[in-house]
């Protein structure tokens, strides 16, 4: 009788639990199907951020393939309280980047944009065919203490894109 | 089936006193991991200010309303609360809307794009004990409830990972360059956190022989697919060693970490109610020994 009842919620649990990762893509927390690491050998995108401040020029929107070969210096995200897979995301999930956008992309930096101008870098990974990992850095977003600029290239391929302020 | 729910639930056995306090270490194991979960999303959802990726609840409503007047502490502040209900068994519904608030939690923290896991095994847990104390009244009945819950939608969810990898890639999965291309991408996020790029040995090995690369991944693969082993108490202890030895594989290899999944295996891997009514028992034998050779004297 009481396996019965154990059983019976079980059932309504994996009934609920089905539609409503069928329903969400895949995805209705503490439900998932857990599909991380699921795309063997596809592309990837990330992100990394530089700090140019002593540069001075304007930016060349000219992609880098060594990390070596970055402007700038570092600005790492860690000990800035900022979470790494929500930069990288930012930058490979919008397809709008309108004034909103920019100004929840400004607010993640918070007080870090005071003073410094950071350049935001679109990291393209993929194996070659000779099976190495190869990487591109693009600039993507440079912010300002009072201005944010999108890459030109990669506002027209975006799906609604509100000139930078 | 009535033996895979015998094995889950184990209803008819009673409870010892040993596995009474490992079931409250355990409670306060999950309660810990959700609290840790719900106060970090709180301080950083405060920082979020649009939502690029809406998930759950989120793509039905507008979840920014979660990202002004402190809401997300207030959120944080009223999970806690209902934890403490729960835990104390103050009100049943406790731990289910504690679980509601932490779903709304959620979907604030990553509406910026990402999709975590690394809390959902805290949350399946959670409603484990939510669902225990809703339909079971008897508190064997819900502490064997929540175990068997537990060990069957934990088992549920590596193999839904195992078979997402089959679906999406086949066996090949297992390419040793496919890691080559995952410690790469998570390079990347290491120089981005940091300003450095450094290897640790397993990574340097890895990716100087592909072979040892799919070896490993392979491993992954073979032990989330066994994962349903735990849904039985003979193999449970060893599939969730193993599993253990896959999370700690992905921190070396790929420098992610799940904490809350090694926690919480630990705590449902092994029979810590038998093993603490071991100990009880020797403590009070040694105890006894003690005094009747008058070793040992109470005043």
């Amino acid at each position: 009788m009481i396996h019965q009842k154990a059983l019976y919620v079980i059932i309504g649990t994996v009934a609920v639990a089905a539609l409503l990762v069928l329903t969400h893509v895949g995805e209705f927390w503490p439900f998932s199907i857990y599909p991380m690491f699921s795309r063997g050998g596809h592309p990837w995108v990330r992100s990394v951020v530089r700090d140019v401040s002593g540069s001075g020029a304007a930016p060349l929107w000219t992609a880098i393939d060594e990390a070596s070969d970055l402007p700038g210096d570092p600005y790492p995200l860690e000990p800035a309280g900022i979470n790494q897979n929500d930069i990288a995301n930012f930058v490979s999930k919008s397809d709008t980047w309108d004034a909103k956008r920019l100004g929840a992309m400004r607010k993640v930096f918070g007080d870090a944009l005071r003073f410094r101008h950071l350049l935001i870098y679109r990291a393209d990974g993929n194996l070659n065919d000779g099976g190495q990992v190869r990487v591109k850095f693009t600039p993507f977003i440079l912010i300002t203490p009072d201005t944010t600029y999108l890459n030109p290239d990669v506002a027209l391929s975006m799906s609604h894109v509100e000139p930078a302020q | 089936m009535k033996k895979l729910l015998t094995n889950l639930f184990d209803f008819e056995r009673e409870e010892t006193a040993g596995e009474i306090l490992a079931f409250r270490l355990f409670e306060l194991g999950m309660a810990y991991w959700v609290l840790h979960y719900a106060w970090t999303w709180a301080f950083y959802i405060l920082k979020i200010g649009d939502v690029v990726l809406p998930l759950g609840i989120a793509q039905h409503i507008d979840i920014s309303f979660m990202f002004s007047h402190h809401l997300s502490l207030f959120n944080a502040a009223a999970i806690t609360i209902l934890l403490g209900v729960g835990f104390f068994r103050l009100w049943r519904f406790g731990y289910v809307s504690a679980l509601l608030l932490m779903h709304i939690q959620y979907t604030a923290r990553f509406s910026l794009g990402e999709i975590s896991h690394g809390a959902n095994i805290a949350g399946m847990v959670l409603l484990a004990l939510a669902l225990g104390a809703l339909f079971f009244r008897d508190s064997v009945h819900a502490h064997r409830f929540t175990y068997g819950f537990s060990y069957l939608f934990l088992g549920l969810g590596y193999m839904s990972a195992a078979t997402c990898k089959l679906v999406a890639s086949g066996p090949l999965w297992v390419d040793g360059h496919h890691m080559w291309l995952w410690i790469g991408e998570r390079t990347v996020d290491t120089f981005s956190l940091s300003g450095q790029i450094d290897y640790n040995w397993l990574q340097e090995l890895t990716l100087n022989h592909v072979s040892i690369a799919t070896l490993i991944l392979s491993f992954g693969l073979l032990t989330e697919l066994f994962a349903f082993l735990m849904w039985f108490k003979r193999t449970r202890p060893w599939i969730m060693t193993l599993l253990i030895g896959m999370h700690i594989g992905v921190l070396f290899t790929m420098k992610i970490s799940f904490p809350a999944n090694v926690a919480m295996l630990l705590l449902l891997a092994y029979p810590w109610g038998s093993w603490i009514d071991k100990g009880l028992m020797r403590m009070n034998v040694s105890i006894f020994d003690r005094r009747k050779h008058g070793r040992l004297r109470f005043t």
